[in-house]
C-alpha cells in the first residue's frame, strides 16, 4: 500500500560557514494516511519546514528517504498531485492574482478552460475576487497568504502540504483556513500541515505528530491524547460525612456544598464513599490536560533528553 | 509545455521591469543623437556614424546581457520565489533553460530595435555627408548579429555564475571580469606566443594559454571593422564563430543546469 506521504529515517544536517553544522532533522519516520488531516506540531526551529522542503524537493536529505504517493521526492513528478503552501509565501509580484493562478495551472498541465473556471472558484473561496486583476505587488501579507492557499486548491490535488497556513492571517482568515481544511477532509483529501499553535491542531486534526529538536517526540490521534489527558474530576457534593478524612482533597466549601478533586483511578471508590456517607453528587467536571499542556510537556522532555 | 509556460512567465517579467523599460527608452533616444555627433567630425562622417552606432548597439546589449543574466535567477532566490516555482512539478533544467531563452529572446528583440534605429541614424549621416565608400548595410547587419550572439553567450555565463552564488555582486563582477578577459584574450594570447612573449616567464605564458582556452574568446565575434571599411574577409568565419557560439553556450548552459539541479534551496 502506498501512502500519500512516506518518510523513512529522514535526516538533515545543514552545513554552514566555518564548518558550523546544524542537525535540523534526525531519524524522522512517519507515514501519512489517505484522507487524514495531520498536524505537524512543533516549536520554532523544530525542523518542520526542513521536513516539508525535503518533501517538496527544494532541499535534499542528508540521509533517509521520502516518497509522495510512492514516487521519490527528488523527481518532479512526485509533486504532480500536491498543493504546497510555503511558510510566508512570496509570489511573483509582477503578475496579477489571476495571472499567477493561470501560471500555476499551466505548470500542472490544466487546460485553459479548467484554469479559468477553477481560478474563479478558488479566488471566490479565498475572498480575492475583487483583487484578482490587481498585481500581487499591491496585496497585503494576508492576501498573499490567501492567494498562496488558492494556488494549492486550484488543481484539486489529493494531497495538501501546508507550512504554517494560519500564520499571518487575522482571525477571520484563520477560521477560513480551518473551514477549508475541514472541507478538504470531507472530500477525502489528505492534509499535512505544520503549526506551533496547539489550538489549530485541536480544531481540525485527526492525528498529530509532535516534533522538537529535529526528532519526532510523539505521534497519536488527537482523540487519544485528549482522552489520556484526563487527570481526574472535580466533584461537588451536597451533605455527606468527613470525606477529607479518607484522604480526598477538598477544594472548597460553600454552605452545604463541598468540592473535591478526585484522581482518575480513585473515582469509583470516591463515589462509593459518598454513597456510604449519604452525600449527594451535584456536579462532576472532567479535569484534563489540554493539548497545549501535553505539547509543552513533550517539548520539555525533548529538551531534557537532547 | 512547461518550458513554454516558464518562458512566457520570464518574458513577462522582463517586459514589465520598470528599470529595463527606462534603459530601453534611454538607449533608443541616445542612438538618435548619432547623426548629430558624427557631424562634428567634419570628415569621414559616415564611417564615424557606423562605428558609433555599432559601438552603441554593442554597449546597449552588454548592459542588458549583464543586468538580466546576473539577476534573472538571483532575483528568484533573493525574493524567495523559488519555493513557489520550483515546488511545482517543473524540472530545474527547464527552469534554467527558460531563464536563458527569455534573456536571449529579449537580446534579439533589443538588437533588432536598437539596430533598426542605428540604420536610420547611419542613413541620415550618409545622406547628409556622403562618403566615397558605399554603406556596407549587409556587413553592418552581420556585425550586429554576431554581437547579439556574443552577448547571449555572456548572459549564459552570467546565469552559470548565479547558479553557484547567492549574492548579486559576485556574479555581476565575475561576468564583467570574464567579459573583459575574453575580449582581450586574443591579443594577450598572441603576445604570449610571439617572439616578444618569450621574455615573459613560462608560468605566465602557461597561465595565459589555459585562460585563453577556457575563457570564451569574445573578440572573435567582432566584425565591426569589416562593417565600416570594405575589408575582404572569409565568409566561412561567420559559420565558425556561430558554431563556436553554439558549442560554448551549450556547454555553459549544461553546467548551469547540472549545478542548479543539485542546488539546495534553503
Ligand atoms: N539554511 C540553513 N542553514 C543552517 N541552519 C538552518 C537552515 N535552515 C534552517 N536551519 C536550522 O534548522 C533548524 C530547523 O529549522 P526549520 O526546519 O526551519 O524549523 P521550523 O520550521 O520547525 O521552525 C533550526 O535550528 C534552524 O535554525
Ligand atoms: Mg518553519
Amino acid at each position: 500500500m502506498t501512502f500519500p506521504i512516506e518518510i523513512e529515517s529522514l535526516a538533515k544536517t545543514y552545513r554552514g560557514k566555518k564548518r558550523m553544522q546544524v542537525e535540523a532533522l534526525r531519524e524522522l519516520s512517519l507515514n501519512i494516511n489517505q484522507g487524514e488531516v495531520f498536524g505537524f506540531l512543533g516549536p520554532n526551529g523544530a525542523g518542520k519546514s526542513t521536513t516539508i522542503k525535503i518533501l517538496m524537493g527544494l532541499i535534499s536529505a542528508t540521509a533517509g528517504s521520502a516518497r509522495l504517493f510512492g514516487t521519490e521526492v527528488r523527481q518532479a513528478a512526485a509533486r504532480r498531485n500536491v498543493g504546497y503552501l510555503p511558510e510566508n509565501p512570496a509570489l511573483y509580484d509582477f503578475l496579477t492574482g489571476r495571472e499567477y493562478l493561470s501560471f500555476v495551472g499551466k505548470a500542472f498541465a490544466m487546460t485553459d478552460g479548467a484554469i479559468a473556471e477553477r481560478s474563479g472558484v478558488v479566488l471566490e473561496q479565498l475572498q480575492l475576487t475583487d483583487a484578482a486583476n490587481r498585481p500581487v505587488r499591491s496585496y497585503s501579507k494576508g492576501m498573499v497568504q490567501r492567494l498562496g492557499l488558492a494556488q494549492t486548491l486550484l488543481h484539486e490535488p489529493e494531497l495538501y502540504i501546508l507550512d504554517e497556513p494560519m500564520s499571518g492571517l487575522d482571525p477571520i482568515g484563520r477560521s477560513l483556513v480551518k473551514d477549508i481544511i475541514r472541507q478538504l477532509k470531507r472530500q477525502g483529501k489528505t492534509v499535512f500541515f505544520s503549526t506551533h499553535i496547539t489550538a489549530d491542531v485541536e480544531a481540525v486534526c485527526d492525528r498529530v505528530g509532535v516534533i522538537a529538536k529535529g526528532k519526532l517526540q510523539a505521534l497519536d490521534s488527537v482523540d487519544n491524547i485528549l482522552r489520556s489527558g484526563v487527570e481526574g474530576y472535580t466533584v461537588q457534593i451536597n451533605g455527606g460525612g468527613d470525606l477529607a478524612a479518607h484522604g480526598y482533597t477538598q477544594l472548597e466549601e460553600q454552605g452545604g456544598m463541598r468540592e473535591f478533586l478526585v484522581p482518575k483511578d480513585q473515582f469509583n471508590d470516591f463515589i462509593a464513599q459518598v454513597a456510604v456517607e449519604d452525600g449527594k453528587v451535584e456536579l462532576i467536571e472532567t479535569k484534563r490536560k489540554d493539548l497545549e499542556e501535553f505539547f509543552l510537556e513533550i517539548v520539555k522532555q525533548g529538551n531534557v533528553s537532547a | 509545455m512547461s518550458l513554454n509556460t516558464l518562458l512566457i512567465l520570464n518574458i513577462r517579467w522582463i517586459i514589465r521591469d520598470r528599470i529595463l523599460q527606462a534603459l530601453a527608452a534611454v538607449s533608443l533616444f541616445l542612438i538618435m543623437l548619432v547623426p548629430a555627433i558624427s557631424a562634428f567630425s567634419m570628415r569621414q562622417t559616415q564611417e564615424l556614424a557606423v562605428t558609433l552606432s555599432l559601438s552603441f548597439v554593442s554597449f546597449t546589449l552588454l548592459i542588458f546581457a549583464l543586468s538580466l543574466g546576473s539577476t534573472i535567477v538571483w532575483r528568484d532566490i533573493e525574493r524567495r520565489y523559488t519555493y513557489t516555482v520550483l515546488s511545482l512539478p517543473l524540472d530545474r533544467g527547464g527552469y534554467v533553460m527558460a531563464k536563458f531563452l527569455a534573456v536571449a529572446l529579449f537580446l534579439v528583440v533589443a538588437a533588432a530595435l536598437v539596430g533598426s534605429c542605428s540604420f536610420i541614424a547611419i542613413f541620415i549621416s550618409s545622406f547628409k555627408y556622403p562618403s566615397q565608400i558605399p554603406v556596407q548595410w549587409g556587413m553592418i547587419m552581420i556585425a550586429i548579429f554576431m554581437d547579439t550572439l556574443k552577448y547571449m553567450l555572456l548572459a549564459a555565463i552570467a546565469i552559470l555564475v548565479t547558479t553557484v552564488s547567492t549574492s548579486f555582486f559576485m556574479p555581476f563582477f565575475t561576468s564583467i571580469a570574464i567579459f573583459m578577459a575574453g575580449s582581450a584574450s586574443q591579443e594577450v594570447f598572441e603576445f604570449a606566443t610571439s617572439e616578444a612573449g618569450t621574455r615573459v616567464s613560462g608560468v605566465v605564458r602557461l597561465a595565459t594559454r589555459v585562460i585563453y582556452y577556457i575563457i570564451p574568446n569574445f573578440s572573435a565575434f567582432n566584425f565591426k571593422l569589416q562593417a565600416v571599411y570594405p575589408i575582404p574577409f572569409d565568409p566561412k568565419q561567420i559559420s565558425y564563430v556561430t558554431l563556436y557560439f553554439l558549442v560554448y553556450t551549450a556547454l555553459t548552459l549544461s553546467a548551469a543546469v547540472w549545478i542548479f539541479s543539485r542546488r539546495e534551496l534553503t
